[in-house]
């Protein structure tokens, strides 16, 4: 069996078929920068792009993801390293303080503002209240998400 | 140039105290004084290459940024130039846990010496060799200067930014090794306080799993009172298939169930009050004989979680060594005690404690909770049983439930007000340990740290407002469910009650809040910070209520640990028809003296004040059938996105030696929003959290 794990095929390891997404991603894969929080869907540290769009990998299988684009925060940067938009904004306000869900909100964010290239307050609010900070980042992350928007070409 | 010889100053050995007759003592973290000749072990120079060995644990309060800055500035090389690297036992000299927000202050001067006693050396032209520290004055250090004005910011140290906006591994749980295993220890759902161990299992179902590896039985299970099973898979989502074909049965000791209620009542400040004085007296002044209060008010706290995102986690690994003098055992964790962890280990296993390695991660949320051997055991005997490398991870029902809590409070303040002071004052509390937690302390040994009175509970009671004639007094009562540090210890709830108090006590006056705060204080640190935090926000425009919304505004301000000091002002509304309460501002102006690291205190600080409005609004941990009662965030819900509004944070500039800035605003913010509350509906609410059911209950009962 095999995924497609940013832009790449990736064969999926003997007995981790339907095991969560969350855990064949950081075990087998060693991909540990999409994290565990909950295993429940409902902390968002564990978010990845499924065909560009958030979902939780705590709740996916990789039998279930056949012929899907899975995007983990590792595939974000150029190749060359160069930053996604969404990371250099968080790299420039210092958004993450444990840095723990930061992962999981980067997706988020990247997530929202391929869907909503300008969003508003409540649609900030919409998108990343299933994302938990337990730091106290949220203002960070409202204003890096409106700094990339400001930076997007519309 | 090498590290200076340490291991010989480092000590050897596990703890071996006794006492006659109380069997034994457990081990007792230690907290030496970390020196500029130990701190000369945290930095190094090889072939141009600078590399900081971190001797505070980070959890997101920034160290590594502020102490690679500082190393940068003393040093004279860019921050980038100075390679960060979490330290294991091995590689430095004991140091002693991340607590209290003491990083700065106890690291800072030793870390700043070693660095120009090294760029001195480095400068004449040594370039190999130990090195013997200076004792260079302060005034002497270039990253000790008092700088003017904080908002011009010089480049800040990049610590583990880059990485973890990239998701490169970080944390314990990113730990793999060729040949790991999965590991989890089941427990009773009771809470440890009780004696419980596993009776009966379905181990055939178990096997019939092909992830399942082994189930595990060991005395060095136990956590406190409870004996768990361990069970050990290929894979970490089988150990929930395991943990459910198991069916575990329990058996726990008879007559030891408790429910909320119980809690409740062994805290209950008045049945307290009834027995007489309290255990512990802060201030014993005389107070009149007649009970002619101007205020009578009794507030009540729960319990609390400390809800880290990130569960525990720990990797351990034995490994073969024939001659039996190398490393017998490796354990990577995201502690906030490194040493006190190797320690408890080589109790546990009966090793000298330089053959165990205990590797540092950086930690997914601290907030105190990571300070016991637990995870690292749990990991550490099953890797022995299997014979293989194991990873536990906590589940969230299990760090909800095995780590130790907030304690709940609870408060009677009487006040007398008398031409327009406070003349008399009585703040009596009943709560449970903090500092000696029931999490790692029998019963027998917590009574003798009794005598001395647990001053985590006390933090944060002493009055910062001057009044003549004060009684503060306390007790903390053994509780069912383990308590123990959480952010700020004490002083998030005792703040939140001395700040409730104050503000009635000038409304009975007919006094603003701020002028009445500052009238009552000498302090100029503290008028300052009141004044600060008053003038952002406009203090006197104070928001209109209207048909929908009814508006308030409150402040509060405190001295944290007695040398940082914070004030806040919050903005609240409330929806008449649904009782819904939303903070809409706060502003807090904060004085940690010489702040290192402008960016990270303001993090902290708006981190801070996301906790108080979560500990105010959202927070309670339910207890039912005999332990804590939630397993999900469900069950123990945080401020999300849109419960967090502008956060507007001023720093003091200031000279003065640099204190801690962690946990500062835990003073400020909490009784800020009790009283934009009371102010907004004329209802002082006295049991927290205040959820919309509360509010619109209150405000039918008010007319």
């Amino acid at each position: 069996m095999h995924i497609t794990l940013n832009q790449h095929p990736q064969p999926v390891p003997t007995g981790w078929e339907d095991e969560p997404l969350l855990w064949l991603l950081r075990e087998p894969l060693g991909l540990t920068g999409t994290r565990f929080g909950c295993g429940m869907g409902q902390c968002g540290a564990c978010t990845v792009l499924i065909d560009g769009v958030a979902e939780r990998a705590c709740l996916q299988t990789a039998r279930g993801l056949q012929g899907r684009a899975i995007t983990t925060i590792e595939g974000l940067a150029e190749p060359d390293g160069t930053l996604h938009p969404v990371q250099q904004v968080w790299r420039d306000l210092r958004v993450p303080q444990c840095g723990y869900c930061q992962s999981g909100q980067i997706m988020g964010a990247v997530a929202l503002l391929r869907a909503t290239h300008r969003p508003t307050d409540a649609q900030i609010d919409a998108a990343m209240s299933g994302h938990l900070c337990r730091c106290g980042t949220q203002q960070r992350v409202r204003a890096a998400i409106h700094q990339v928007a400001r930076g997007t070409k519309p | 140039m090498k590290r200076r010889q340490f291991l010989a100053a480092a000590g050897a050995g596990a703890l071996t105290v006794t006492l006659a007759g109380c069997g034994l003592v457990p081990v007792i973290p230690k907290r030496p004084t970390s020196t500029a000749n130990d701190a000369l072990g945290w930095i190094r120079h090889e072939q141009g290459r600078y590399t900081l060995w971190l001797p505070s644990a980070e959890m997101g309060q920034q160290i590594s940024t502020a102490l690679q800055g500082l190393a940068a500035t003393e040093l004279g090389v860019p921050p980038a130039q100075v390679h960060l690297q979490l330290p294991g036992t091995r590689a430095i000299a004991r140091v002693r846990a991340t607590v209290g927000s003491a990083s700065v202050q106890d690291f800072a001067l030793p870390l700043a010496r070693a660095c120009a006693t090294l760029r001195e050396a480095l400068a004449q032209g040594q370039t190999s060799g130990t090195l013997a520290a200076r004792d260079i004055a302060p005034s002497a250090l270039r990253s000790l200067q008092p700088r003017t004005g904080i908002a011009k910011e010089t480049a800040v140290a990049p610590g583990q930014l880059h990485a973890l906006v990239t998701g490169q591994p970080l944390f314990a749980g990113d730990t793999r090794l060729p040949s790991l295993l999965y590991g989890r220890v089941l427990r009773a759902p009771v809470s440890a306080e009780i004696n419980s161990r596993p009776k009966a299992w379905d181990e055939t179902a178990a096997r019939a799993d092909p992830a399942c590896v082994a189930m595990v039985q060991h005395p060095r299970l136990a956590q406190m009172g409870s004996l768990g099973l361990g069970i050990v898979a290929r894979t970490p989502s089988a150990l929930d298939r395991i943990e459910a074909a198991l069916a575990v049965q329990w058996q726990v000791e008879d007559g030891s169930a408790f429910e909320q209620a119980a809690i409740d009542a062994r805290i209950d400040i008045d049945t307290q009050l009834r027995r007489g004085p309290l255990q512990h007296r802060l201030r014993k002044d005389d107070l009149p004989a007649d009970t002619a209060w101007t205020l009578d008010l009794r507030m009540d706290i729960p319990l609390a979680a400390h809800a880290p995102i990130e569960p525990r986690s720990a990797t351990a690994q034995w490994l073969a060594d024939a001659d039996q003098e190398g490393i017998a055992l490796k354990v990577w964790a995201g502690t906030q005690d490194l040493f006190y962890m190797r320690d408890v280990l080589a109790r546990q296993f009966n090793l000298n404690a330089e053959r165990i390695e205990v590797q540092a991660c950086r930690i997914g949320g601290g907030f105190g909770g990571r300070t016991l051997c637990t995870v690292e055991l749990e990991a550490a005997v099953l890797a022995q049983a299997v014979g293989a490398p194991v990873k536990v991870q906590w589940s969230r029902a299990q760090e909800f439930a095995q780590g130790f809590q907030r304690p709940p409070s609870s408060h009677r303040v009487r006040a007398r007000v008398h031409g327009g002071r406070i003349t008399h004052w009585w703040h009596a509390l009943a709560s449970s340990h903090i500092l000696f937690t029931p999490a790692a302390m029998p019963v027998w040994m917590q009574t003798l740290a009794d005598l001395a009175g647990d001053s985590g509970v006390a933090r944060g009671a002493q009055m910062p407002y001057d009044v003549p004639q004060q009684r503060i007094e306390f007790t903390a009562q053994r509780l069912p469910v383990h308590t123990g540090p959480w952010r700020g210890l004490g002083a998030g709830p005792n703040t939140l009650v001395v700040e409730s108090a104050m503000d009635e006590c000038a409304r009975h006056a007919g006094a603003d809040p701020l002028a009445w705060r500052l009238q009552h204080t000498t302090d100029e640190r503290l008028a300052q910070v009141l004044r600060r935090a008053a003038a952002e926000a406009r203090w006197p425009e104070r928001p209109a209520s209207d048909a929908t919304t009814l508006r308030g505004r409150g402040i509060a301000g405190g001295i944290y640990k007695g040398v940082s000091y914070a004030a806040a002002v919050a903005d609240v509304e409330v929806q008449r028809a649904t009782g819904q309460v939303r903070v809409v501002a706060l502003w807090c102006a904060h004085d940690c003296g010489l702040v290192l690291q402008p960016d990270g205190v303001r993090a902290q600080t708006e981190g801070n004040l996301v906790w108080c409005l979560g500990m105010v609004l959202h927070e309670r941990l339910p207890v039912a059938r005999s332990g804590v009662a939630a397993a999900s965030f469900a069950d123990y819900p945080l401020p999300r996105m849109g419960d967090v509004p502008p956060l507007h944070v001023q720093l003091i500039d200031s000279s003065a030696p640099p204190t801690g800035a962690g946990e500062t605003a835990m003073v400020a913010g909490a009784g800020a929003i009790a009283n934009a509350l009371r102010d907004a509906t004329g209802v002082r609410f006295t049991r927290l959290p205040v959820r919309s059911a509360d509010v619109l209950q209150a405000l039918a009962a008010r007319g």
